[in-house]
């Protein structure tokens, strides 16, 4: 069975109580912010884009969260459980092992995504912005999603504590995501601001996604620039994801 | 002669048949030898180094196909790393191995699929059933899932745990767990199996099902034994072949008797008579070697084996008997590996060699 570890880390993520409650929590925070974004008195008075913007950011955010805390602890949660050895002593390979964990992550971030869908309809309903907004909410997620956890994953299996990997993975994310969140618009403009901004994936996306929902430059052509970035973010941590995952070994004992 | 002595002879000559067939059985090759597959394990100065600890140092083995190997060692001696290495685990620092034909660097992937491993202490997805933790562990080893099914229900009933197939691994008491992992390790069929301590927290009767599971896979199947374990009973009882290593370097191989022979330990067999007047008497005039003691009501004989094998104590046996002395039973303690073992190994402090050693577990 060539993906029999994915389908039972899939099932662990979706049959289980635990595994369940993530889909639950999801659905409470997309429809409180849609709801908040639609009634809330300050917030209506804001443009739909930049609401619908706002809800995106907040679709990604969520789903790269949920992929890094997951991916960080994959590989060390069953090296502290003492399950890996019997997985490694299977004629499945480390990269096996690797890319099968990562398939699973992603598809879990394709059900928050499926989750979100109808709350970004919500959100751009009566403007030409819906399916935009899907396709590059899609887009930019799974290339996040994919990076970020790619990265965990080897921090995962190279740290083999949860502890440390979970801590490592999220302060990375956190670099990352603090551009776009807590940054102000004059530091943005620095020339420090304008580095870390040309650098970071994140940035990339979140602009890309202001652009199209906020000043209305749908096309692919005009995002070309951003995408290719994220592309190139998502290939490096794959590519650091296949040469770390090259032999997995369990921890040495005397 | 009276029936109570007859009766005694033919304890005394069990006892000494009893040992007899324990060293021919050790000698005897087992029947799975004939096998066409290559069951064997051969390293050639396998060492593994972490920074400045050695491990395993230059060992040098050779197990057959079939054989019962044992593998003995104090802790921190070096045995969980050399069996991780043979499964292809981790990789030697130096030397080289081959199992089943297999290298253990070039070809782990191969090994794996002909191998099980049963850790000293496995891990366990908790929120599985005992049936689809098999059935899980069937299909990474690629096995057909109608086949999957079937031999995973087959394996739990093998190691008792049939009932409690469908009940939360979490809920498993420690016996239960080694059961399951004992199942696990032999769900591809495999042609070795690699057992780190597999009777560790199991009942007497558990242990001695496990015993002859083993015994049973071994004669039946020719399944490669490759026991490590610290239960020296079970050792002596399973093992055709044991090798000592302690400090990471071999310091002993061979069957149970050349063990005790290099190390200058002998067989034991104490012989115990009712203890009155006469018996003391007779006793004293014992033609040969015999340790006299009284122990209360009865009076114990010990006699070491000499160079001649049990026959060094025939002539002694005879003599009880015809002077009518009241056996009340024979043993052969079985402590003879026990001080093999403590000849070979040296004493050391495991917390202070973690220590000096980086504190590596």
């Amino acid at each position: 069975m060539p993906l029999q570890l994915y389908k039972s880390e899939i099932s662990g993520n979706f049959y289980s109580l635990r595994g369940t409650s993530w889909i639950v929590a999801a659905s409470l925070i997309f429809s409180l912010v849609a709801y908040l974004l639609l009634t809330d008195k300050e917030l209506s008075l804001l443009d739909q884009g930049e609401m619908l913007f706002t809800l995106s950011e907040i679709v990604i955010s969520l789903g790269t969260v949920m992929a890094v805390t997951s991916a960080s602890s994959t590989i060390s949660t069953e090296i502290e459980s003492k399950t890996f050895e019997s997985l490694l002593l299977t004629p499945t390979s480390s990269r096996q092992i690797a890319f099968q964990k990562l398939l699973s992550i992603t598809t879990t971030w394709f059900f928050l995504y499926v989750i979100a869908i109808p709350y970004l309809l919500a959100v751009s309903n009566g403007t030409n912005l819906s399916l935009s907004s899907i396709l590059y909410v899609g887009i930019y997620g799974t290339l996040l999603v994919v990076g970020f956890s790619a990265i965990s994953i080897a921090l995962s299996a190279k740290l083999k504590s949860s502890k440390n990997s979970v801590m490592v993975a999220l302060m990375i994310l956190l670099i990352m995501l603090a551009p776009s969140i807590f940054f102000a618009t004059s530091l943005k403009k620095t020339s420090f601001g304008m580095a870390i901004e040309n650098i970071n994936p994140v940035s990339h996306a979140m602009n890309s996604l202001d652009s199209i929902l906020v000043d209305n430059q749908q096309s692919l052509f005009e995002q070309a620039s951003h995408l290719f970035r994220v592309t190139i973010f998502a290939v490096i941590c794959l590519a650091i994801l296949t040469y770390i995952s090259r032999r997995f070994e369990v921890s040495p004992v005397v | 002669m009276k029936a109570g002595a007859k009766t005694s002879l033919r304890m005394m000559a069990a006892a000494s048949r009893g040992i007899r067939s324990l060293v021919t059985e050790s000698k005897d090759p087992p029947a799975s030898k004939i096998s066409a597959n290559d069951n064997s394990i051969i390293t050639s100065g396998l060492s593994k180094a972490y920074e400045k600890l050695k491990a395993v140092d230059s060992l040098t083995l050779a197990v057959d196909s079939g054989d019962i190997f044992g593998f003995l060692g104090p802790n921190g001696a070096g045995k969980t790393t050399t069996i991780r290495m043979l499964c292809g685990l981790i990789p030697p620092s130096a030397g080289t191995a081959r199992v089943a034909g297999f290298d253990i660097i070039r070809e782990s992937m191969k090994i794996r699929s002909v191998i099980g491993l049963l850790p000293e202490s496995s891990g366990f997805y908790n929120w599985m059933n005992a049936q689809e933790y098999l059935f899980h562990f069937a299909l990474l080893y690629k096995i057909e899932p109608s086949v999957a099914r079937n031999r995973a229900m087959c394996l739990l009933e093998k190691v008792g745990l049939a009932e409690k197939a469908y009940v939360p691994i979490s809920y498993y008491s420690r016996g239960m767990r080694q059961r399951l992992g004992l199942a696990r390790a032999l769900i591809n069929e495999p042609r070795i199996i690699f057992l780190d301590e597999p009777t560790l927290g199991l009942d007497p009767s558990g242990q001695e099902e496990i015993r002859k599971f083993l015994l049973e896979l071994n004669r039946e199947k020719g399944v490669t034994v490759f026991l490590s374990s610290h239960a020296l009973g079970e050792v002596s009882s399973l093992c055709n072949k044991i090798a000592i290593i302690d400090h990471g370097q071999l310091v002993a191989k061979g069957n149970v008797d050349e063990l005790r022979a290099q190390a200058g330990v002998s067989h034991t067999i104490v012989v115990r008579v009712v203890n009155t007047a006469a018996a003391r008497l007779q006793l004293l005039n014992m033609p040969s070697r015999g340790k006299i003691s009284e122990q209360g009501s009865l009076i114990s004989v010990t006699f070491s084996e000499g160079s001649q094998g049990p026959s060094d104590y025939y002539k002694d046996f005879e003599y009880m008997i015809k002077q009518g002395l009241q056996v009340y039973d024979i043993q052969r303690p079985d402590t003879s590996l026990e001080e093999v073992f403590f000849k070979f190994t040296r004493p050391r402090n495991v917390s202070s060699d973690a220590e000096k050693n980086g504190g590596v577990r």
